[in-house]
């Protein structure tokens, strides 16, 4: 574990540097640059805000906070993976040329959309500034909420990263999970809507769990049942051993597959 | 021992060459039904055993494809070897090619401080460094230029400036003597010279006799990924010109 962790601190550089680029080329050419990363959830926002307070009516108490903050942790979780997806196979002519810790890229992507999602949610702080809706002090408990989400996402991102080498078809299989995986997750809905075995097949993701719990913290101001934590947290670094486990299997001949 | 910068005992590689690349899952999985083989492997390094002593200049010739870069690629940890061991001590920096790191949307500068992280020189040397390195690839007038409105020999003289930075204790040089013009060739041959005063040690692949007799104490002949000879760099290139047939000087 130590020699894991000397590593990591001896490739720092290129660990950060890889984070800030990947942030710097994703806006690269854009007139509006990284305002971007606030107007992307934003204007989604609209979106599903005049579609589901129109169309659909709905009575969901702060609508377009529950709204925004489901919004924003999806987005982690959709950026992250996709990002850390690509991480390795775009990277091909570096990694052939030289040597860094596999495990970089994909922890990079992570960073990345931690970045992100810091941005977000300050503009989700202003929404409820302008809402004037108070959080009760619950909403502390996002801070570690996003670290379990991070862990989350940490797992996803290294096994992604080498599966994708390995088989390209898995960025199109990705695509959609993710996509399927933001009408699953009660972001537009509450999850009470659902009929019962429904939400006991969809309470098994993680990533409704996570979005639930910052639902519960944020905005109702009541804490999850300690089972779901349990559960989440139980699931969560299951997926993060899995993960690294199937990142350790390749990561010694991905270049070679490269 | 100790006076060795790189001790490598018995190293091998095999690669699979992939008749028909399996990307897919789908493929990959029928190709698990029918079982056929559908990669041949190739031997490319056999017991490869030799060191290269503190401040020595090691050279290493062979044929295309005799595994020559493979063999710089297994010193600097890019690949693994399948079997054998290697050991380096202090850094060990490879420059396979000129550009790490570079990205054509990036300018002059920021493409410094990416390249120069990659082949790990710290943020605060690098800071330092950026206007000496400008002045070298003598491009003060597009510090602020995107690397894509830049000529391709404005992009490689930024690359070779921003190679020459580095200070390991091994360097690993691969064909990058290679490119330029003479002019080019020139400054490349100072800087290792330059390099060698200070004791450091380095391998280098070339195919150029010349380079390989002016720059190195000792060097090793590859022949299909089993080592020829070790010696001299005259008895060394000697044996490589036999092989390939060309005529002795």
């Amino acid at each position: 574990m130590t020699t894991i962790r000397e590593e990591m601190w001896k490739f720092r550089g290129i660990l950060f540097n890889f984070a800030m680029t990947d942030l710097r080329i994703r806006y690269k050419n854009s007139v509006l640059g990284v305002a971007w990363s606030v107007l992307e959830p934003l204007l989604m926002l609209a979106v599903l805000f005049f579609v589901f307070s129109t169309m659909f009516k709905n009575e969901i108490e702060h609508f377009p906070i529950y709204l925004l903050s489901g919004i924003i942790t999806y987005n982690f979780f959709k950026n992250s993976t996709s990002i850390a997806l690509e991480s390795l196979s775009n990277r091909s002519a570096l990694i052939t040329q030289i040597y860094f810790p596999r495990s970089i890229p994909a922890i990079s992507s992570v960073m990345t959309a931690s970045i992100m999602l810091i941005v977000e949610l300050a503009v989700l702080g202003c929404f409820m500034v302008y809402f004037q809706f108070t959080p009760s002090i619950t909403i502390l408990y996002l801070i570690p909420i996003y670290i379990l989400a991070f862990v989350f996402v940490l797992g996803i991102a290294l096994g992604l990263s080498v599966l994708n080498v390995k088989y390209r078809d898995v960025q199109f299989i990705w695509g959609i999970i993710l996509h399927a995986g933001f009408f699953l997750t009660p972001i537009f809905y509450e999850f009470g809507m659902l009929p019962e075995y429904v939400q006991n097949i969809l309470q098994l993701s993680p990533i409704v769990q996570i979005v639930e719990m910052v639902h519960h913290v944020g905005i109702y101001g009541t804490l999850p049942s300690i089972i779901s934590v349990l559960y989440s947290v139980g699931s969560i670094f299951t997926i993060l051993v899995i993960g690294y486990l199937i990142f350790r299997k390749y990561q010694a001949r991905i270049v070679e597959e490269l | 021992m100790s006076e060795n910068s790189i001790n490598v005992v018995n190293v091998s590689k095999k690669f699979r060459l992939y008749h028909e690349k399996r990307t897919s899952i789908f493929e990959a999985l029928s190709g698990n039904i029918n079982q056929k083989s559908y990669y041949e492997t190739l031997q490319v390094l056999k017991n490869i055993s030799f060191n290269v002593k503190k401040g020595e200049t090691f050279g290493i010739v062979g044929r295309n494809g005799s595994g020559k870069s493979t063999l710089l690629r297994i010193l600097s940890k890019i690949y693994h070897p399948d079997t054998g061991t290697i050991e380096t001590t202090g850094s060990v920096v490879p420059l396979l090619a000129l550009g790490l790191g570079f990205h054509p949307d990036l300018t002059a500068i920021t493409n410094i401080y990416q390249s120069s992280i990659l082949l790990g020189i710290s943020k605060k040397e690098i800071v330092e460094k950026t206007d000496d390195i400008i002045k070298f690839a003598e491009l003060e007038k597009f510090a602020d230029t995107k690397l894509k409105n830049f000529s391709s020999g404005m992009a490689m003289r930024l690359a070779f400036a921003c190679a020459v930075q580095v200070d390991p204790a091994v360097l690993l040089l691969d064909e990058v003597v290679a490119v330029g013009d003479m002019n080019f060739q020139k400054k490349c041959k100072l800087v290792m010279k330059d390099f060698k005063k200070r004791g450091k040690s380095i391998v280098l692949v070339s195919h150029n006799p010349v380079n390989i007799i002016e720059l190195c104490d000792r060097a090793m002949f590859l022949k299909e990924g089993s080592i020829e000879i070790i010696g001299k760099p005259t008895e060394v290139i000697d044996s490589y010109k036999n092989y390939m047939q060309l005529p002795k000087e």
